[in-house]
């Protein structure tokens, strides 16, 4: 169940990814409506990240394409926000909550410029959004797993972008984190902002999403949640149908062919 | 002499200022671009460029035939990269890994640095006098003219990192983040490596081949134990590193046969050690302090829980507790009991009558709260956490001494302020 939308605001286009040789994503073709609250779900190692990484360009690719907005990446990375997974940054380097969010401006600001007061005023803000303003003066090493979180979503709200991709948001958070977080990201697609999660506790995908991609190494499934929330795709997603893609990939990597001719 | 310790603080012979300066300003500038280097966890790659540096310098010389610091420089700078890009080739294109392809071509060039050394020294060059101070360091020798070269490098080392503190702090922090807003990560990255080698090449003057690891990175790594914010840390080093500089200068002019390198990395290293015991709230006796106090707190917890308990068992809270009661129930020494006994009339928890003590009507607060605290928590863990009720006490005997009031408040409500603990003993309010 793959659906293509008219007008949509992201179009992978027959991607391919490998690290090393190892492929860990084949042939992922969809598009995406905008201004929907989006799940990417699938199984540890489906290749989740990598397909966000590969779309913020942080992945060479071994084939195909990405378009947002129907343009390409580089003129649209000004819109586009990213929140890496939590446990891709080292909590302990010295710095506070609120210079963290400042980064979320550097995108705008541009080398060489100091943060302006109006910059000032979208962090103090976006910190209130989530509810850490009282924490801006904090190291971020005495911070909670779910303060963490929030942090790296205030970031994100300071980049005002129109679109946000985010890594695992509610991966080690509290309930009322959790609970935080989604009703902010529900907030933001009623304003059309287009918001793409990983996300993988199945009990509350239904609760959650409009839309959701289901991937495992390949595209499951890419629809409305109603059409592609069902117990036949979730099989085929979690189920051990897979076994034979992960062994190709394993000799791919072990004979050294060229994943492409 | 100690004539050259006194005529280096007259500072009558200008060369003096000039080396005292310019190892000031090598030790800071090399102290600052170190301290990326740490905080992006590459502490090694410093150690490989070091050695690396050695091959180019001597290949600048045999070349040329001449010390022109120009082209030993460039020899330097050349090898140094290499360095970085043969550890970078070979962590991608194998399974080997990072510290082990650093150890890999620090020898390799290391070694051939020597072997080029050695020829050098055997050929007989007149000129190459002073070469050999590019192993060990030796900032005295440093002519004027070298200074202001060497120097001048460091000042524009500094101002590249000012200039692009926002854009290195961020890749340090979060490279995937700063890829993904368009930020040059690529070119930044190349920047950083090329300042790290000038720094490697400029510091040598001090410490030499084998110790300007520890010129870069352990300025860094005592600074990090008295601030948590990145612009303070990086003032501290470069403070610690001018310092470690420029007294390894000074050992120079009082002992001229002593290598200056191993002296830096003494003074270096005294400011670690200083900074790892004495930091507050980071150093290692602060620590134990907290530690000390900590574990009194719980004491007199433990003894005011103990009151609570005898007196709910006799259900009389006025009386006198006996020395011999409280022991059964925490099998504190009779010494330890009387301190602790006496610390807590001091703080106004007990009474003493010629009975002995008993709890005031503070401390009976303070004590049914700890039982309280405890029982509650005995209670989460077995509704919540389904764990047996007999596993539960030595949990509940550690959480009750750190659980706030906001904690306890949820605490209550979550459990809705239940009458009796898993063991039936009734949970006490106020
Ligand atoms: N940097 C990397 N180098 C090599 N293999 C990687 C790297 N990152 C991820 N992988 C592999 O790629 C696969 C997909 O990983 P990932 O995208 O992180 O999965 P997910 O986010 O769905 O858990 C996994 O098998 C993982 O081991
Ligand atoms: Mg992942």
């Amino acid at each position: 169940m793959i659906k293509q939308v008219e007008n949509p605001i992201i179009e992978i286009h027959d991607l391919s990814v490998a690290y090393e040789r190892k492929p860990v994503l084949w042939d992922v073709d969809l598009s995406l409506p905008e201004g929907q609250l989006i799940g990417i779900i699938g199984p540890n190692g489906a290749g989740k990240s990598t397909l966000l990484k590969a779309i913020m360009g942080l992945l060479p690719l071994n084939s195909g394409y990405i378009q947002i907005n129907g343009k390409p990446l580089e003129e649209m990375r000004h819109k586009i926000s990213y929140v890496p997974q939590r446990e891709s940054v080292d909590w302990d380097f010295p710095t506070s909550v609120y210079e963290v969010v400042m980064m979320g401006r550097y995108g705008q600001l541009g080398l060489f410029n100091r943060p302006k007061k109006a910059d000032a005023e979208i962090v103090m803000d976006s910190l209130r959004k989530v509810g850490m303003d009282e924490f801006k003066n904090r190291q971020i090493s005495q911070l909670s797993g779910g303060q963490q979180q929030r942090v790296f979503l205030a970031r994100a709200l300071a980049q005002q972008a129109d679109i946000y991709f985010m890594d695992e948001p509610f991966a080690g958070v509290d309930a009322a984190t959790e609970k935080a977080i989604i009703k902010l990201l529900g907030e933001m697609s009623a304003q059309n902002k287009t918001v793409i999660v990983v996300h993988h506790d199945l009990q509350s995908v239904a609760k959650y999403f409009d839309w959701i991609i289901l991937l495992n190494m390949r595209l499951v499934a890419s629809g409305p949640i109603n059409e592609a929330f069902t117990p036949e795709l979730l099989q085929e997603t979690y189920g051990g149908k897979l076994t034979l893609l992960t062994e190709i990939s394993d000799l791919i990597q072990k004979h050294r062919f060229p994943n492409r001719e | 002499m100690w004539e050259n310790a006194l005529s280096f603080f007259d500072f009558d012979d200008t060369n003096v200022i000039y080396v005292s300066l310019g190892t000031i300003i090598l030790g800071a500038g090399a102290a600052v671009v170190g301290s990326f280097t740490f905080f992006r966890k590459k502490a090694l790659i410093g150690d490989a460029i070091a050695h690396a540096i050695l091959p180019g310098v001597c290949l600048a010389f045999i070349l040329s035939g001449t010390k022109n610091y120009f082209l030993l420089i460039s020899g330097a700078f050349f090898t140094g990269w290499l360095s970085i890009i043969a550890v970078d080739y070979i962590v991608k294109k194998s399974k080997i890994k990072e510290d082990t392809a650093i150890g890999l071509i620090l020898s390799v060039f290391f070694g051939v640095g020597i072997m080029l050394l050695t020829y050098i020294q055997q050929s007989g060059n007149a000129a190459q006098t002073g070469l050999d101070s590019f192993l060990f360091g030796k900032a005295a020798s440093m002519l004027a003219q070298d200074v202001i070269v060497f120097s001048a490098i460091s000042i524009i080392l500094v101002f590249m990192i000012l200039l692009f503190y926002k854009e290195l702090k961020l890749i340090t922090y979060d490279k995937d983040f700063a890829q993904s807003i368009g930020l040059p990560v690529k070119w930044i990255e190349f920047l950083l490596s090329s300042l790290t080698v000038l720094a490697v090449v400029t510091g040598i003057q001090a410490v030499g081949v084998v110790l300007m690891a520890a010129l870069l990175i352990t300025p860094t790594a005592a600074a990090k134990y008295w601030s948590g914010s990145l612009s303070v840390i990086l003032i501290l080093a470069a403070i610690i590193g001018g310092f470690s500089g420029v007294s390894g200068a000074f050992i120079s002019y009082i002992a001229p046969n002593m290598p200056t390198g191993p002296w830096v990395v003494m003074v270096l290293s005294l400011f670690a050690i200083f900074s790892i015991l004495f930091a507050p709230k980071k150093g290692y006796f602060s620590r134990l302090l907290q530690q000390l106090k900590n574990r009194k707190q719980i004491q007199d917890e433990n003894i005011l829980k103990a009151f609570h308990q005898i007196a709910e068992a006799e259900d009389n809270f006025g009386e006198a507790k006996s020395l011999e009661k409280l022991r059964e129930k925490r099998y504190y020494t009779t010494r330890l009991m009387k301190r602790i006994l006496l610390r807590l009339k001091r703080q106004g928890y007990l009474r003493r009558t010629k009975e002995g003590f008993f709890l005031s009507d503070y401390g009976q607060r303070k004590a049914a709260r700890l039982v309280k605290l405890h029982r509650l928590w005995e209670l989460y863990l077995t509704e919540y956490l389904r764990i047996a009720p007999d596993h539960v006490h030595e949990d509940a005997d550690t959480i009750e001494h750190i659980i706030t009031p906001e904690l306890e408040k949820r605490l209550e409500e979550k459990l809705g302020y239940p009458e009796v603990d898993p063991h039936n003993s009734k949970i006490p309010y106020d």
